[in-house]
Parts: structure tokens; sequence; C-alpha cells
């Protein structure tokens, strides 16, 4: 993935992994990044100066033409074009985080934006024609499409890369709702969704619950940020040692969902040990003391009404 | 005259619950003026500084709001208690077994969970604790409920070193993020009941925890106790006093002259608190209406001569009128195998 920034070799595999999530997904960062209306405000505030310094640069270099010849269908066509080009250019600054794809998509539009603003000037301002920037300015509109055509070639590898990477933690189709804060993972309502879906068809299907041993003991004594940590961590090492069809969800707490698609209970429960193993040897830290992570799971087929087969494992997870 | 304390005047210290609060949203990136909103805080209050009840069920709402996810409520929870009161919280910590701990929590309710005011009662091997709302917050209430709840059941699962197999009953319909309910909880949930109200087999009461030191925890009882008592809001005091006078028909003259104000006053103090007297009488006439029910195995006939009612009939019809159920089913709930309370006493 060319956006991420090379990780030095002494991080351990765990901490690269999380580094690439973090730095793939539209996470608490971007969003940090995206609410502030001054940001929309100062983007707003550029392309309208961009907009008003060209009429400006008309009005000095040109000779109005009358109002009586202006060709009114000509200036509604290009200046509307250039203003709903300045509109998909503020919404894709305010709804992307800032990057290579980002920079030409916006760049894009803009010089969409500014080609057809001097296409609709030089509708009401006579301009010299034998002027070379007026002519330059115009050929801002073709410039800006093939800089967009770039912008979209990028961003159909980004997409990939993306959808490579959420595979695990959606399946078969994507919904926008929103993933969990802290690990990324979707939560117990799109869990539901996914069982009634696998409810429906006569393919064997696994659910695993694990919970963290003494998690609450963590939060207690490291804090709620090192628990949160202990949650992403185990959350990496579970994708990384689940199939690609399988999918992993936070259900709550300290408490984790993995479907397995085509694996009976006892497939399950098997792999759901081996899970639980390697998250066993996992060396996970506090600072610098040593907190043991381990893993409980209860396994049940995956078939029934959602609500009372989650009931019933949740229940079985109490008792263990 | 009953001590009260309104939820307009500033009595929680700033340091405590609230800070707690408005930590945990600063720690999920909310600036300080969505927290603050309307709560008359700005600039976030002096470490030394009293908040009301108000202001701080303002900043609760306003952290759930800004937050907007369903573990929420139970995150606060887990960081509630014991809390950071001193005294108060040291004889929490000091509890040698969960009887101790939830007869500790109720005596410093006010100081502990002053939003919520828990009651404990015990019978039959049946230990049941409930919340009441102390300063009448309906429309947080459910949220209140699972913070209080999980704080209490994240105490004991440190203090005891283990899970205890509590029961839950909600006084609200299923939620969409029963999930939640199920990992900070426990599975063992019943939603649509007349209280908010936590059981375990009394087996439990005694049962002594590591670390557990009569003496320690009388020391500490003994310092929380001689520091001057904070008093209860309004609604939990009025709640206390019609459970002693229930059987003596209160009437609002009556109980505001007990409570030191004219009738009118204790009306419109009262409405400040989102509640009246007639709908605070009506759910202690039920609680006790469903405990005779449950613990005196007793029929409409004795729990209308109980309550002060003319016949069983005048009673039917108000306890439809409390609850929009007659005893009939209820009760039938109870004795049957549906029985909440029945199975917990039966296992």
């Amino acid at each position: 993935m060319s956006c991420f920034d090379p990780v030095p070799p002494r991080h351990s595999f765990a901490v690269l992994s999380l580094r690439r999530h973090l730095a793939a997904l539209p996470s608490a960062d971007f969003l940090a990044w995206c609410s502030p209306m001054n940001v929309v405000a100062r983007h707003l505030v550029l392309l309208v100066g961009l907009l008003v310094s060209f009429a400006l640069l008309f009005v000095g270099a040109g000779v109005a033409i009358p109002l009586a010849e202006w060709d009114l269908v000509d200036i509604a066509s290009e200046g509307g074009t250039a203003l709903l080009a300045a509109l998909w250019c503020l919404i894709v600054l305010c709804s992307r985080p800032d990057g290579r794809v980002t920079r030409l998509l916006a760049g894009g539009l803009a010089c969409i934006m500014l080609g057809s603003w001097a296409d609709c000037l030089d509708e009401a301002f006579d301009i010299d024609k034998s002027a070379l920037w007026d002519n330059a300015l115009e050929g801002l509109l073709p410039f800006g499409m093939l800089v967009l055509t770039a912008g979209m070639y990028y961003w159909r590898h980004e997409q990939a890369n993306l959808s490579e990477h959420m595979r695990k933690r959606e399946r078969l189709f994507r919904s926008h709702r929103p993933f969990d804060r802290i690990t990324q993972l979707a939560d117990a309502a799109y869990l539901r969704e996914q069982l009634r879906r696998e409810s429906g068809n006569g393919q064997p299907c696994a659910l695993v619950l694990f919970d963290i041993d003494d998690f609450h003991r963590i939060n207690r004594e490291h804090g709620h940020a090192e628990g949160d940590r202990a949650l992403q961590a185990v959350a990496h090492m579970l994708l990384l040692n689940l199939r690609n069809d399988d999918l992993l969800c936070r259900y709550a707490g300290d408490r984790f969902a993995v479907l397995m698609p085509g694996l009976t209970q006892p497939e399950g429960d098997s792999a759901a040990r081996h899970l639980c193993h390697m998250v066993g040897t996992m060396r996970h830290h506090a600072g610098s003391r040593r907190v043991p992570l381990t893993l409980r799971h209860g396994c049940a087929d995956a078939h029934g009404a959602p609500d009372a087969l989650l009931a019933g494992l949740c229940r079985q997870m109490d008792a263990v | 005259m009953i001590a009260w304390q309104p939820a307009s005047e500033a009595s929680i210290p700033a340091r405590l619950q609230p800070a707690l609060a408005l930590e945990y949203g600063r720690s999920h990136d909310l600036p300080d003026a969505a927290l603050l909103r309307e709560t008359g805080l700005a600039g976030g209050p002096a470490p030394d500084a009293l908040v009301s009840p108000a202001q701080y069920l303002q900043l609760l709402a306003n952290t759930l709001r800004a937050l907007d996810s369903p573990d929420t409520s139970f995150m606060l929870g887990q960081l509630m208690l014991p809390g950071h009161d001193g005294a108060a919280s040291h004889a929490l910590v000091q509890a040698p077994n969960l009887r101790v701990l939830l007869e500790t929590l109720c005596r410093f309710h006010a100081r502990l969970t002053p939003l919520l005011r828990p009651r404990f009662e015990t019978w039959d091997g049946v230990a049941l604790l409930y919340w009441v709302d102390a300063y009448g917050a309906p429309s947080l209430r459910p949220a209140l409920v699972e913070m209080h709840m999980t704080a209490l059941v994240a105490l004991c699962r440190w203090l005891g070193g283990e899970r205890l197999p509590w029961r839950f009953c909600f006084n609200r319909g299923a939620p969409r993020h029963i999930e939640q309910h199920q990992v900070h909880l426990g599975a063992d949930l019943r939603f649509g009941c007349q209280l908010d109200a936590m059981l375990v087999d009394a087996a439990w009461l005694d049962r002594p925890w590591p670390r557990a030191s009569e003496m320690a925890s009388r020391l500490a009882q003994h310092a929380a106790g001689s520091e001057p008592a904070r008093a209860p809001g309004l609604p939990a005091a009025l709640y206390d006093y019609l459970l002693e006078h229930v059987r003596e028909a209160p009437t609002l003259e009556r109980t505001a002259s007990d409570f030191g104000v004219s009738p009118a006053t204790f009306k419109r103090q009262l409405l400040r608190h989102h509640t009246h007297f007639q709908g605070e009488l009506d759910q202690v006439r039920t609680h006790v209406a469903l405990w005779l029910f449950q613990v005196r195995r007793a029929d409409n006939e004795e729990v209308a001569r109980y309550l002060g009612f003319h016949d069983a009939a005048n009673f039917r019809r108000s306890f439809k009128r409390w609850t929009g159920l007659t005893p009939g089913p209820i009760r039938a709930a109870i004795d049957g195998e549906l029985g909440w309370f029945a199975r917990l006493s039966g296992a």
C-alpha cells in the first residue's frame, strides 16, 4: 500500500499492522479532522477567492460587452458548470483525509471550475484574441479533466486495497454503519444482520464468542486507555488468524464474535481453540509491564433466531 | 423535619462523579464546549467547587448525546465505584462481603451514587437491590440505571474476584443494544418489569471475600459515619417517607408539613424534579403490592387491606392504572414458571 509510511523494523508485527489499519481507515483522527466547520469555511474561502480574483482579472484586462449582446444560455451553462465543480471540489476536500488521491481529485475539479469560469467570463468581457493567458486559462478545463482522471485511477487502487483490508470485517455486502471506534470492527447489530442472512441458507455455519479473561482487571489496574489497547491487540491477532470468509465483530465490551460460514459446530470449536491459543502466545505490554492476555470461548451452530441464539451463547459464556 | 437536597443546589464535589464524566468525554476527544453546554459550568468547574445534581445530570446527558454510542453509560459505570470520596469509598473497598458492601452503599448513597438511591431488601434466600430516582431525571433514567448497575456489578467482581450470578429486571422495554447488558451485566435479563432491580441468591451475601478484614471494615465504616451526612434528593427522600407511611394513606398536605414546607411549595418543588405527589405514591404502592405478592404470597384482598383500600375490586382497578396490568397476570408470573423471583428462590 503505497500511501503508508515506511515502518521502522523494530516494531512488532501487531503494532505494524495496527499502524496500517489506523492509516488506512477513516479513524477517529479523520473524524476530528473533518468535523470543525472552520475546515469547510477555509476551503470555501479559498475557492470563492479564486473565482473572485479571476473575475477581477477579466474586469481589469478586458472590455465589458454590452448586456444586450450577452449569450445568456452560454453564460448559464458555463457559470453553472464552474459553480457545481466548486461544490464537488468542496465535498471532496471535506469528506476525505488529505493525501495523493484527494489532492488529484480536488485539484482536477478546481481546474475544471476555473476553466469553465474563464469561459463564462469570456462571454461578458471582450479580451484581445492575441492574449495568450486567456487561451491558457481556457485550457485549464481539459487539463483539469486529465488530473481528475488520474485521481480516479489512484482512487480505484486505494479502494481495492481497502476492500481487501475490510473483507474479514464486513463480509458479502457493505453497509455504511459506523464501525466500533476502538477496534474498527463491525458491531453486534451488524452481526445480527449477518446471522439473519445465514439462517436462511442450509449451509453449516458456526458462531463463536470470545471473552478476554480478567479484562476488568486490566481496566482497573492500568486504566481504560490500556484496556482499549488490549482490545486492539486481540482484534488484530484474531484477524490475522481468520479465513477470508470469516467475520470478526466486537460484540460489546471485551466480547468478540466470529462467524465462520461453512464450518460445523465441532469444526468451529476447534478453530476457536486455535484462536485462543494464538492470542495466548501473544506478548502484550502495558508500558513496560507484561500483561498476559488469554481468551475463553463458547461455540454454537449459527442457525435459528439471532437474538435467542446470542442470548443462549452469552449465558453459556457466563457459566464458563 | 425531613432533610432533602434540591436538584438545583450545588452539593456534589466537582472533583468526584462530575470529574469522571468530564474526563471520560475529554478522553474521547469531545470539546469542553459540547460537554459543558447548558450546564452553566463554562470553562470547566474548579476542582474544589460544588456542582448541583441538575448540572451533573446535564453533563451526563451531553456526554451521552455527543458520544452517541450504546456503551457510554456502561463505560461510565465501570469508572464510578468505589469512587474517590475518601472515607465512604474506603468503606466500600474494605467491605468483607457482599452484605456489608450493599449496606455500606445504601448507607452512604447520597455521596457514592447521588443520582440513584439504592435500596437493599432480603427475604427467603433472595437478595434484592433496586434503584430509586434521587433527583427526577426521567429521560436519563435508562442510562442511569445501566450506569449504576454496571458500577455495582464491576465493583463486586473486582472485590469478590469472581462474577456473581446476578439477575436483572428493568422497568423498560427490551433495548436495541442488549449486547451491552449481556456483556457488562450478565445474560439473565428481564425487561418490562415494574422496577429496576438486581437479584442474587442470598447465599452470596455472607461469603467472605479475599482480602476481607472485619476490623479494617469496622474502622472504615466508623470513619465514614463520623463525617457529616449528605441529604438525599427530594424524590429519594419522598420515596423513603412514603414507604414508611404507605399504610396511613399519605396525603400531599400531611407529607408537605412533615417536609417542613407548604403544600404549594412542595408541589412546585416536585414539579421541578419532573414528578408529582400522586405519581410517587402510586410507584411506592406498586412496589409494596409486588412485595406482598411475592414475599407474603398475598391475594388481592390482603393487599387491598394492607394498603387501605375499601375492597379488592378497588385495589384491582388502581393497580391496573398504576402498572397497565391487572394483579392476576403479575401474580401468575410470580408464582408460575415465568416467575423471575420464584425461579431464583427455587434455584
